[in-house]
């Protein structure tokens, strides 16, 4: 029915930048954390470099991470009510512990890898390694409980949100390697064949979230009336050219055929793929907060 | 309907009778102290049709005091609670203002205070029903469209309304059981929607 809006409140943003800002941290965090245990927790020998720098960047971003949420909320002062006014059904009560367990496992992690405990180092990459998941799965629960955003109100939302961190973490991993070899160590030499085994680590993880971001996609433009004009806004609205573009496109496709492609394999073609998806993904974060909050609920 | 025990107040809009005359948020602005630019209560108003077959529709929009409240469910410090008689509150001591119960709200009834940072919405003046009194915007309807009261009461006037009219509630399918109902709701009123401003 033809009909005209003409008078209406405006709603205030829920979520916003700082969110976004702060779900691409803890995701960069926990992916970089899930790449230093497979040397020290699964043993695989040749990824034994980046342990150090992944353990050590999953500690500074886990710590810079949740000042964001200080900036978000309205009474930083009384953070401390999370944890004497407990509500279990609440992720962000989940997300309460979660933000102080994994960091200090992290601290415990580095300090037996830097020891060089081996023993000890692996019992924490096996401890660590669920809490780096739910450190990061929990935030997909807290956008799949705004049940009325369709975007977010999915299931997919928390393994959407885990491989997206794996493809981010591996990414840095890969730039933050480069960098230090070339720049800040003795040989100044980077080691090829890691950082190609990374890259192909990276195209595998960008595969499988390209097929999940697909099987979002599908279901939301046949679902119902909010999922589809959800999906419309992000494929042909205002959030098309970041979404389509600059997450997917420049994001994801292209550094797929920078990596998987043999011609195009060089460092160089690796390290701007990295970059690529860091940037990607970072609007990955941007399109799912602010995306799934721009249509109005009433 | 069998009388029990326990209060479930709710409230209840005939639409046929409002006007679109905004004296329930003049009422609950000055009730509640609401600050400006946010809103507890507000009527939206919507045109339909071409002229001449063309009509004005009115959709005044509180806190739905769910019976099985979203909002409650996600907050994190337990600030959104639920009173035994189904009346919604934030406990403004507790909340910290970290906006979960906005996102999750299917009904966008929440704001941020300005000033005080943390949430608030329409709790139908549980300080005066406390004193026996009407909510605010109940008394302020010049057409005496709001009702409220006890539904599980079979004397009150709302149940009596409820049983004897088609109502409707605003999005059902959120599975929140919304305990404000409306009768002559019209769905263009509630689907149509306004570009968010810059
Ligand atoms: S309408 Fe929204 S804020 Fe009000 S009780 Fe229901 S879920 Fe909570
Ligand atoms: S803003 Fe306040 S009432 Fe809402 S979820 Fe956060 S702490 Fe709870």
């Amino acid at each position: 029915m033809e009909s005209q809006v003409l008078y209406n409140t405006f709603q205030q943003e829920a979520f916003g930048i700082f969110i976004a800002i702060y779900f691409y941290l803890t995701g960069l965090s926990a992916g970089s954390f899930i790449l230093s245990t497979l040397a020290y927790g699964f043993g695989m020998e040749k990824f034994k470099p980046i342990g150090r720098i992944g353990v050590v960047l999953a500690t500074v971003l886990l710590v810079i991470a949740p000042l964001f949420l200080l900036f978000h909320i309205g009474m930083p002062l009384r953070a401390w009510h999370l944890f004497t006014y407990l509500n279990l059904s609440s992720p962000i009560t989940w997300g309460s512990f979660l933000l102080i367990l994994y960091p200090i496992n992290c601290l415990i992690y580095a300090y037996f890898m830097f020891t060089e405990k081996n023993k000890l180092t692996k019992i924490f990459a096996f401890i660590g390694l669920p809490l780096a998941i739910l450190v990061h799965g929990y935030t997909g629960f807290i956008l799949a409980f705004g049940k009325a955003r369709a975007l977010w109100n999915t299931a997919l939302m928390p393994i959407l949100f885990l491989a997206s961190a794996i493809v981010s973490g591996i990414a840095l991993m890969i730039l933050v390697y480069s960098i230090k070899e070339r720049f800040f160590s003795k040989s100044k030499s980077i080691n090829r064949d890691l950082v190609f085994s990374m890259g192909k680590l990276l195209a595998w993880a960008i595969v499988f979230d390209l097929f999940l971001v697909g099987c979002d996609l599908i279901v939301l433009s046949i679902s119902h009336a909010d999922a589809q004009a959800v999906a419309h806004l992000i494929l042909f609205g205002k959030f098309s050219f970041l979404f389509l573009l600059v997450e997917n496109f420049l994001g994801k496709i292209v550094p797929l055929f920078l990596l998987l492609i043999p011609r195009f394999r060089t460092l160089t073609t690796v390290i701007i793929a990295s970059i690529l998806v860091i940037i990607g993904i970072f609007f990955m974060r941007y399109v799912v907060v602010l995306g799934g909050e721009f249509i109005p609920l009433i | 309907m069998k009388k029990s025990s326990n209060k479930r107040l709710a409230m209840l809009f005939d639409l046929r009778k409002c006007i679109g005359c905004m004296s329930c948020v003049i009422a609950c602005k000055s009730e509640n102290d609401v600050p400006l630019g946010v809103w507890r209560s507000w009527v939206k108003k919507i045109e339909k049709g071409r002229f001449p077959d063309t009509r004005e529709y009115f959709l005044p929009i509180v806190c739905n005091n769910c019976e099985n409240p979203i909002c409650v469910t996600v907050c994190p410090v337990n600030a959104g609670i639920k009173r035994p008689d189904g009346i919604v509150y934030i406990d403004p001591h507790r909340c910290i203002g970290c906006r979960y119960c906005m996102a999750s709200c299917p009904y966008g009834v929440r704001y941020i205070h300005p000033e005080k940072k943390i949430a608030e919405k329409c709790f139908w003046c549980h300080h005066r029903v406390d004193a026996g009194l009407k909510p605010a915007c109940v008394l302020a309807c010049p057409t005496g469209a709001i009702l409220f009261g006890d539904r599980n009461d079979p004397e009150s006037e709302i149940s009596k309304a409820i049983a004897t009219n088609a109502v409707q509630v605003i999005k059902p399918e959120m599975g929140t059981s919304p305990q404000t109902f409306y009768i002559d709701l019209d769905i263009d009123t509630v689907e149509a929607k306004k570009e968010k401003k810059e």
